[in-house]
C-alpha cells in the first residue's frame, strides 16, 4: 500500500512542465528559428526575416563556395586532434605518473585541474600578455636567451600552435581528473598479481591499466570532440575575425564573424546550421568507433 | 497514502505558485503596475487630445518622473564622468530620476539599440549615432524628429545651429540633437621623430614628403606608422580614400570601381599598400590588436597614428600612472605627443579633417507619447545640450551651438591645448564615408585589407566585391 504513492506519477509532469516550458522557449523554438531564418533575407541583428532569398537555398549554396568554410572546417579536424592527443593523451601520461607517486597526488591533481575553473575569456587575455610581439614574455624570455629577432607568434605561420596551445593546456586537467579516478577503480590486487608474474612496470600498463581504462578513456575522446566543436571564446579572445588572414577560423568563431562583425545575420544561421550537422555527426562517429565495453 | 497525495499536490502548488509569483514580482514590481497606470493615463490623455481638451505640456506633473536614458557615455569615455555629473544635477534641480543604461559604444551596443527598438523595450531618451545606424528606428517612427517636438516646444534644441545638426538619411529630417563633434587626425610621437631627425608635419603636409619622412624613421630604427591593418583599418582606409576625393564628394558611394570616385577608392587602397610594402606599418600589422600598436605609439616605438579626437584622452591616460586619476598625469611624457593633419595627396587639402557631429539626444515616440515622460525627456534633452553643458562635453572638438562661449584653456592639458591649436587651422570638416558604407559592403576593403595589401586580392576587385554587395543590399 505504501509504494502505491510511486504508482501515480501525474505530478511528476508537473514538476516537469516549467524545466520543459523553459527548453521549448529557449532552446528548441530558437532552433528551429534558426533553421527558417536561415532561408530568410535578414537585414539587420534583431530583426525576423521576411521574404526567402533568392534562390531560397542561397545560404547553403554559398556554404560550398566559401574559402573560409573550408579554413574554418580544416581548423575544427584539427583542433579535434589535438584535442584528442593533446588533451587526452598528455592528460593519460600525466594521471600514469602520478598515479605511480606515493606522495603528493593530491597537490598534482590540484594543480592540473586549476586552469579549468578560470574562464576562457581570462585564459585568451593571458594568453595573448605571454605571446605579445613587442613586450610579450616568451619574446622576452628569447630576447633574454640571446635571439635578436622578434617572432610574431600570432603571424600566419605560428597562428595556429599560437591558438591550440592555451586550448589544450586548459583541459588537460579535466580528463587527468576523469582518467586518475579511472584508475583508482582499479584494483591493487590485479597489479600484485601481475607483478609477481613478473610484469614490468611497462607490461602492467600496457596489458593491465590501458584496457581496463579502456571505457574511462572512451568517455574522454567522446567529451574531447564534443568539445572542440563548441571552442569558441579563447580563439576568438586571440585571434579576433580569424587573423591573421582569415587563416585561424573555427566554425564557431566564423558563425560570430558573420551574424556580429558582417551581419550576414542569415548566413550565420545557416553556419549554425552546419555546425549542429557537423557536431551531430561527428559524435555519432566517434560514438560507434570508440564503444564502450562490457566487462 | 491519502496524505502523502495530499503533501504532493500541495507541494506542487505551491512551486507553481513560487514560479508564478516569481514572473509577476520581476515585471510587475514596478513595471507592470507602471505600465498599466501608465497605459490608463494615455488612454485617458488620448482621449482629451481627441476631444481637443489636451493639456499643455508645460502643465504635466513637475518631478518624480523617471526617465530611461542610454548613452555611450560610459566605460572609458572622456566624458563618462561629465555625464554623470550633469544628469545628477539634472535629478537635484528637477526631482526626476534617470535610470542610466548607458554603455561603451561598440558593435555590440549598436545590435543592442536595434533590438531595443524591435523588441519595444526602447529607452525614453537615446544618446545615439545620426548615420545608417539610426536607420530602422527612424524608418519604424520610434524617434520624433525635432521639427515634430519644436512643434510643441518651440525653444527645443534652439541654441543649436540647424544647419549643422545632421539629417537623419531616411528622409532628411534632424532627429537628434548633437552634443560633441568629433574630429580625426595624425597624432605624432615626437620623441621619435626628433630622434630620426623629422620635423612635426605642418599644415602643407604632402603625401610625397611623409613617405620620405617614413623612410628616415625607419631608417633609425623605429616603426613609422602605428597601424594594425587586421584589426582597425578604418581611419586609413578613410583618409587614404579621402586623398583621392574632394570634401564636395567624399561622401558620394561610387557606382562602380571604374568610375571616377571608384577609381579614387582603388587608388586609396593601392596607396595603404604600397605604405604596406615599404614596411612602414608594424611589422606585425596584420596580426596585432589596435591597441598593442597604440602601445607602440606611446612607448616611443612608432612615430604616426591616425585616430579619432577620443584617443587624445587615451594618449592622455597612457601618461598617468594610474589611467583613472588625472592628478598622476606625467607632463613631460604627455608634452612628448602632438596632434597634426594627415599628409594630403590630390585635391585634398592636408588641412581638410574628416568628423563631425555623429551622434545626438534622441526622443523616443515611447516617452513622447506618454504624457508624464513627454516634458521630462524634452527637459532632459534641453538641459544636456544647453549652452553650459555643451562645451564641458565638446572641449576641444566642435559642437553646433549658435554661440560657443570662449575656451578656458586653463582647464586643459597641453594635448589638448594642442588639439585646439590644429583645429583652429582645420579648412572643412566632413563626414565619413565608412558610416554610410556599412555592414557586409565594407568587408571586402576593412577585413580585407591585408589581403589587399599581401597582393591576395586586387584592390580593384576588392573595391568591386564591396560596392557589388553595397548596391544588392541596399
Amino acid at each position: 500500500m505504501g509504494a502505491n504513492i510511486y504508482k501515480n506519477k501525474k505530478p511528476l509532469f508537473l514538476f516537469l512542465l516549467p524545466a520543459f516550458i523553459f527548453m521549448t522557449v529557449f532552446l528548441y523554438y530558437p532552433f528551429f528559428k534558426n533553421i527558417l531564418d536561415s532561408f530568410m533575407q535578414i537585414k539587420q541583428l534583431g530583426r525576423s526575416g521576411e521574404i526567402l532569398n533568392e534562390p531560397w537555398y542561397s545560404n547553403y549554396a554559398k556554404l560550398l563556395t566559401d574559402a573560409n568554410v573550408r579554413t574554418a572546417l580544416k581548423n575544427t579536424v584539427i583542433m579535434t586532434i589535438v584535442t584528442i592527443v593533446g588533451q587526452v593523451g598528455i592528460a593519460l601520461v600525466l594521471a600514469l605518473m602520478v598515479d605511480n607517486i606515493r606522495h603528493g597526488a593530491k597537490v598534482f591533481r590540484t594543480m592540473f585541474f586549476f586552469p579549468i575553473v578560470v574562464s576562457a575569456t581570462a585564459l585568451g587575455l593571458l594568453f595573448n600578455l605571454i605571446f605579445l610581439y613587442d613586450t610579450g614574455m616568451l619574446n622576452q624570455l628569447l630576447s633574454a636567451l640571446g635571439r635578436k629577432e622578434l617572432i610574431d607568434w600570432k603571424s600566419e605561420k605560428w597562428a595556429l600552435f599560437t591558438m591550440m596551445l592555451p586550448v589544450m593546456w586548459q583541459y588537460v586537467g579535466f580528463y587527468f581528473v576523469i582518467i586518475v579516478t579511472g584508475l583508482n577503480n582499479i584494483s591493487e590486487e590485479l597489479y600484485e598479481a601481475a607483478a609477481i608474474d613478473g610484469a614490468t612496470k611497462l607490461k602492467r600498463i600496457w596489458y593491465l591499466t590501458l584496457p581496463l581504462l579502456h571505457n574511462v578513456l572512451c568517455t574522454c575522446v567522446v567529451l574531447a570532440v564534443t568539445g572542440a566543436l563548441k571552442v569558441f571564446d579563447l580563439p576568438w579572445t586571440m585571434f579576433p575575425k580569424g587573423m591573421p588572414l582569415k587563416s585561424t577560423f573555427l566554425t564557431g568563431t566564423y558563425m560570430y564573424y558573420q551574424t556580429m562583425i558582417v551581419k550576414d545575420v542569415d548566413y550565420g544561421s545557416a553556419l549554425a546550421v552546419m555546425i549542429v550537422i557537423l557536431g551531430v555527426v561527428l559524435s555519432r562517429v566517434v560514438n560507434a568507433i570508440f564503444k564502450e565495453k562490457d566487462y | 497514502m491519502k496524505m502523502k497525495k495530499v503533501i504532493a499536490t500541495v507541494l506542487s502548488c505551491a512551486m507553481v505558485f513560487s514560479l508564478a509569483a516569481c514572473g509577476s514580482g520581476d515585471s510587475g514590481s514596478t513595471g507592470s503596475t507602471g505600465s498599466a497606470a501608465t497605459t490608463a493615463t494615455e488612454t485617458a490623455e488620448t482621449q482629451k487630445a481627441d476631444t481637443g481638451d489636451e493639456k499643455q505640456p508645460e502643465e504635466a506633473p513637475a518631478g518624480g518622473v523617471e526617465l530611461e536614458v542610454i548613452t555611450t557615455f560610459a566605460g572609458n569615455d572622456g566624458n563618462a564622468q561629465n555625464y554623470k555629473k550633469f544628469y545628477q544635477q539634472w535629478e537635484a534641480e528637477t526631482g526626476n530620476k534617470v535610470v542610466d543604461m548607458s554603455a561603451t559604444s561598440d558593435d555590440t551596443f549598436k545590435v543592442r539599440i536595434v533590438t531595443d527598438f524591435e523588441t519595444g523595450s526602447e529607452p525614453d531618451v537615446l544618446f545615439f549615432f545620426n548615420g545608417a545606424d539610426a536607420n530602422s528606428f527612424i524608418e519604424a517612427g520610434k524617434v520624433v524628429s525635432i521639427e515634430d517636438i519644436r512643434a510643441e516646444y518651440p525653444d527645443y534644441a534652439s541654441n543649436m545651429s540647424d544647419g549643422r545638426i545632421p539629417a537623419s538619411l531616411v528622409d532628411n529630417k534632424a532627429y537628434a540633437v548633437p552634443v560633441n563633434g568629433i574630429w580625426e587626425a595624425m597624432f605624432v610621437n615626437m620623441e621619435v621623430l626628433d630622434a630620426a631627425g623629422v620635423a612635426k608635419p605642418g599644415a602643407d603636409y604632402t603625401w610625397e614628403q611623409f613617405e620620405a619622412d617614413c623612410q628616415k624613421i625607419k631608417d633609425a630604427g623605429y616603426t613609422p606608422i602605428a597601424a594594425a591593418l587586421g584589426d582597425i583599418p578604418h581611419y586609413w582606409w578613410e583618409f587614404a580614400i579621402f586623398n583621392h576625393t574632394t570634401p564636395e564628394n567624399h561622401l558620394t558611394i561610387p557606382e562602380s570601381a571604374s568610375d571616377e570616385i571608384g577609381q579614387g577608392w582603388v587608388a586609396a587602397m593601392e596607396d595603404i599598400k604600397a605604405l604596406y610594402e615599404a614596411g612602414y606599418f608594424p611589422d606585425n600589422t596584420l596580426s596585432a590588436k589596435d591597441d598593442e600598436t597604440f602601445a607602440m605609439f606611446v612607448d616611443g616605438k612608432a612615430a604616426f597614428l591616425i585616430d579619432g579626437s577620443w584617443k587624445v584622452n587615451g594618449i592622455v591616460s597612457a601618461c598617468q600612472s594610474d589611467p583613472d586619476d588625472a592628478s598622476t598625469l606625467d607632463a613631460e611624457k604627455l608634452s612628448k605627443f602632438d596632434v597634426t593633419y594627415v599628409p594630403a595627396k590630390d585635391s585634398r587639402k592636408t588641412t581638410d579633417l574628416l568628423g563631425g557631429l555623429t551622434m545626438g539626444y534622441y526622443i523616443t515616440k515611447k516617452a513622447w507619447d506618454d504624457p508624464a515622460k513627454r516634458q521630462a525627456a524634452v527637459d532632459f534633452v534641453s538641459f544636456m545640450t544647453s549652452d553650459d553643458v555643451v562645451p564641458v562635453f565638446a572641449q576641444h572638438a566642435a559642437s553646433a551651438l549658435k554661440n560657443a562661449p570662449e575656451v578656458d584653456e586653463s582647464v586643459f592639458n597641453e594635448l589638448q591645448i594642442k588639439s585646439l591649436e590644429m583645429m583652429a587651422g582645420c579648412t572643412s570638416i566632413t563626414g565619413v564615408v565608412q558610416d554610410l558604407f556599412q555592414g557586409e559592403s565594407r568587408v571586402p576593403t576593412f577585413d580585407g585589407m591585408p589581403e589587399i595589401v599581401t597582393g591576395k586580392v586586387s584592390a580593384v576587385d576588392a573595391v568591386q566585391e564591396g560596392l557589388d554587395i553595397y548596391y544588392s543590399t541596399n
